[in-house]
């Protein structure tokens, strides 16, 4: 991902890689880098590049948890995870003295390729949550037609390829974590030692090994979202629908669960998402749909869609202020602008994980 | 419906529609989830103490005490199975989708006739413990009574060796010895207390409970609080033990004064149908006054509650399959 010149083509930490060590960036897009300047110049170039120098002390950055996911033999196919064929779903109004409907979604059509991540996004109200349960035969629509994996989302068997977590899940809060698994892979056909090696693997993997014998009514948000990704994961699907996966978790958790998507995504796993925070769809997300009032009003590859086509942005280190006047005089005699100049700044993430990181871990 | 091709879908063994595994699967799950909740405990133990209390409840009572005792542990049972299964079946599914958890269970390869089936196992599985330990309970204090009873009648009829002996040279069918009275009262005494008539008849309370649960089930399956689900549900089954009287007193006027009217004959017929009738679960009555009730009733009842059941879940299941979740 690296030319010789170190500049770094940013669609491979969007691809879950760090260009340095192959592993996963733990503080986001611009990892440990330093940004001493930034100039923005609206050039007509065809890639959108950023100069800096790969950082040293990248090693803590390993995801905490290990990695135990099985992969697919052929995770990327040509059919389509998901295909949504002009979908319209109308809710009749719930009040008998009013007649009428509201028009959750309205004649959307999108493909999903396997092996991808896909964010949808929109307002509240807009119509993603309607879409997804569509999609998982939960909601039946008024026209149009969902597949997965090529199959009618409507037949229940589409569904062994799919893994679910809604938004803000409970489960059953009698249960241990451990017996919640047990539950969960048992509706999908799992028994025995198979099952028993699964939920170990899992609550593992999702980081609650020492909460696996603890009730779940006793767990607080973070280990909820992350015992439903373990039981969406319990079969090994092929295709993961998450609902604000990291609704109400904190930063660490966050982390950790974008960290755990991009890792199913290297394993083939198709990821659909639907988040409100933009900034970690913009870190995980391959391609995104934009509803609004209903309808799918923007869709595409990201890059494509955020680029903004006629700027060029270099990240300059221990740049001298003759530089730096320098360039600018080259830049406005060929024509081009300048249109700001301002120091870079760590994100407000990267900031409180250097606060709280602990160095037990 | 959009007329674009479908894709083409990759071959994969076969999906079974109906699982045994699945169902038994979201059975045990929802044992356990409301075996384990404060309020079993408590409803059982609260029935457990009401049984027990019959010991003392027996001398203060102008029955008989075998009636005494069987009205109060029978009617405790019935009551509060009855109670557990309304209660119990009520929040299931209300629960489930405030919490999303339906939504995790419907996601993987679950259809919504085996979630409903596995919920009503469940909760019959959780009255069936509930039954056996209650119905251990009112025999432990069976068994108590009659020991004391039996104390009783041998203090009546002291043990007199000589005129035993007497007794047995010259054994007849009709001996009316104080020895052989005295093991004629035991052993009435005994089938008194315990006979097949008793257990039969907790079997077909449970049923009755079961079919209680399946109405609550069938509410919850349309209604959308799970207040409205419990009150429907006891309005209900209030119906089916009203209705059987009104009928028969309706009949019992046509038989004086003429036919009854067609339109009362559909109505009762419907409500029939539609709330399930809980006098022909009733067996509780003949037995605490110690009849012996024929094993055809048991069939004719047992088939009833089967039927009743049946009909419960399947309409329970258009309702769900219908649900927007």
């Amino acid at each position: 991902m690296h030319d010789s010149d170190g500049f770094c083509d940013k669609s491979a930490h969007r691809n879950g890689k760090n260009a340095n060590n192959g592993r996963y960036g733990r503080y986001g897009r611009y990892g440990n880098y330093v940004f001493p300047i930034i100039l923005i110049i609206p050039l007509p170039p065809i890639k959108r590049c950023t100069l800096r120098r790969t950082p040293s002390n990248f090693t803590h950055d390993i995801p905490p948890v290990s990695r135990k996911i099985p992969s697919h033999q052929n995770p990327v196919s040509s059919t389509p995870a998901i295909s949504i064929q002009s979908l319209t779903k109308e809710f009749k109004s719930p009040s008998l003295f009013q007649r009428g409907s509201i028009t959750a979604v309205k004649n959307l059509s999108l493909n999903v390729e396997a092996g991808s991540v896909y964010g949808l996004l929109g307002p509240n109200g807009s119509g993603k949550s309607t879409t997804m349960k569509i999609v998982l035969g939960l909601v039946a629509p008024t026209s149009g037609r969902t597949f997965i994996f090529g199959r009618d989302s409507r037949d229940v068997d589409s569904r062994e390829a799919v893994g679910f977590l809604p938004e803000n899940p409970y489960f059953y809060k009698f249960l241990t974590g451990e017996e919640t698994l047990h539950f969960y892979g048992k509706l999908c056909g799992l028994r025995g030692n198979k099952l028993k090696n699964r939920s170990k693997e899992l609550l593992e993997l999702v980081g609650l090994t020492d909460a696996a014998h603890r009730r779940v009514g006793g767990y607080s948000k973070g280990m909820l979202q992350r015992i439903g990704l373990a039981q969406a994961l319990v079969q090994e699907p092929r295709l993961l629908v998450l609902d604000e996966p990291t609704a109400g978790v904190d930063p660490v958790g966050s982390r950790d669960i974008r960290d755990l998507i991009l890792e199913l995504k290297q394993r083939g796993i198709t990821v659909m998402l639907c988040s409100h925070l933009l900034g970690q769809v913009q870190e995980i997300c391959d391609r995104i749909g934009i509803m609004h009032r209903g309808e799918l009003v923007r869709e595409g590859a990201l890059d494509e869609l955020i680029s903004i086509e006629n700027q060029t942005e270099f990240v300059l280190e221990n740049a001298t202020p003759e530089l730096l006047k320098e360039l600018r005089v080259k830049v406005e005699a060929s024509g081009a602008r300048v249109v700001g100049q301002h120091k870079p700044q760590q994100n407000l993430e990267r900031y409180f994980l250097d606060v709280t990181n602990d160095p037990k871990k | 419906m959009s007329d674009a091709a479908a894709p083409s879908a990759p071959s994969s063994p076969v999906h079974r529609m109906f699982s045994l595994g699945r169902i038994a699967a979201l059975a045990g799950n929802t044992l356990r989830d409301l075996i384990r909740q404060k309020v079993f405990y408590f409803m059982l133990v609260f029935a457990l103490i009401l049984i027990g209390a019959s010991l003392v409840l027996v001398s203060l009572s102008f029955q008989g005490e075998i009636q005494t005792l069987k009205d109060v542990g029978l009617g405790a049972i019935s009551v509060f199975t009855m109670l557990l299964a309304v209660l119990s079946s009520a929040m299931l599914l209300p629960k489930d989708i405030e919490d999303r958890t339906l939504y995790t269970i419907l996601a993987k390869p679950v259809t919504r006739f085996e979630y409903l089936l596995g919920k009503l196992s469940g909760v019959i599985a959780m009255l069936a413990t509930a039954t056996v330990l209650m119905t251990a309970c009112f025999c432990g204090v069976l068994l108590l009574w009659q020991g004391r009873a039996i104390d009783n009648i041998e203090m009546n009829y002291p043990v007199d060796m000589k005129a035993e002996s007497v007794a047995a040279a010259t054994a007849s069918p009709d001996s009316t010895a104080p020895q052989t009275r005295r093991e004629l009262e035991i052993q009435k005494l005994e089938s008194e207390t315990f006979n097949g008539s008793l257990f039969g008849a907790i079997a077909i309370l449970l049923l009755r409970a079961a079919v209680c649960a399946a109405v609550t089930l069938m509410v919850s399956c349309f209604a959308t609080s799970w207040l409205f689900t419990v009150v429907a549900a006891f309005m209900m089954i209030l119906i089916g033990h009203i209705v059987p009287i009104a009928r028969d007193a309706w009949q019992a006027q046509a038989g004086m004064g003429g036919e009854l009217a067609i339109h009362i004959k559909l109505l009762l017929m419907g409500i029939t149908v539609f709330c399930p009738d809980m006098q022909l679960f009733n067996l509780v009555d003949d037995i605490a006054v110690g009849k012996i009730i024929p094993m055809e009733v048991f069939m004719q009842t047992t088939a009833l509650g089967f039927g009743y059941l049946a009909i419960y879940v399947f309409v329970g299941y258009l309702f769900f399959a219908w649900r927007e979740l």
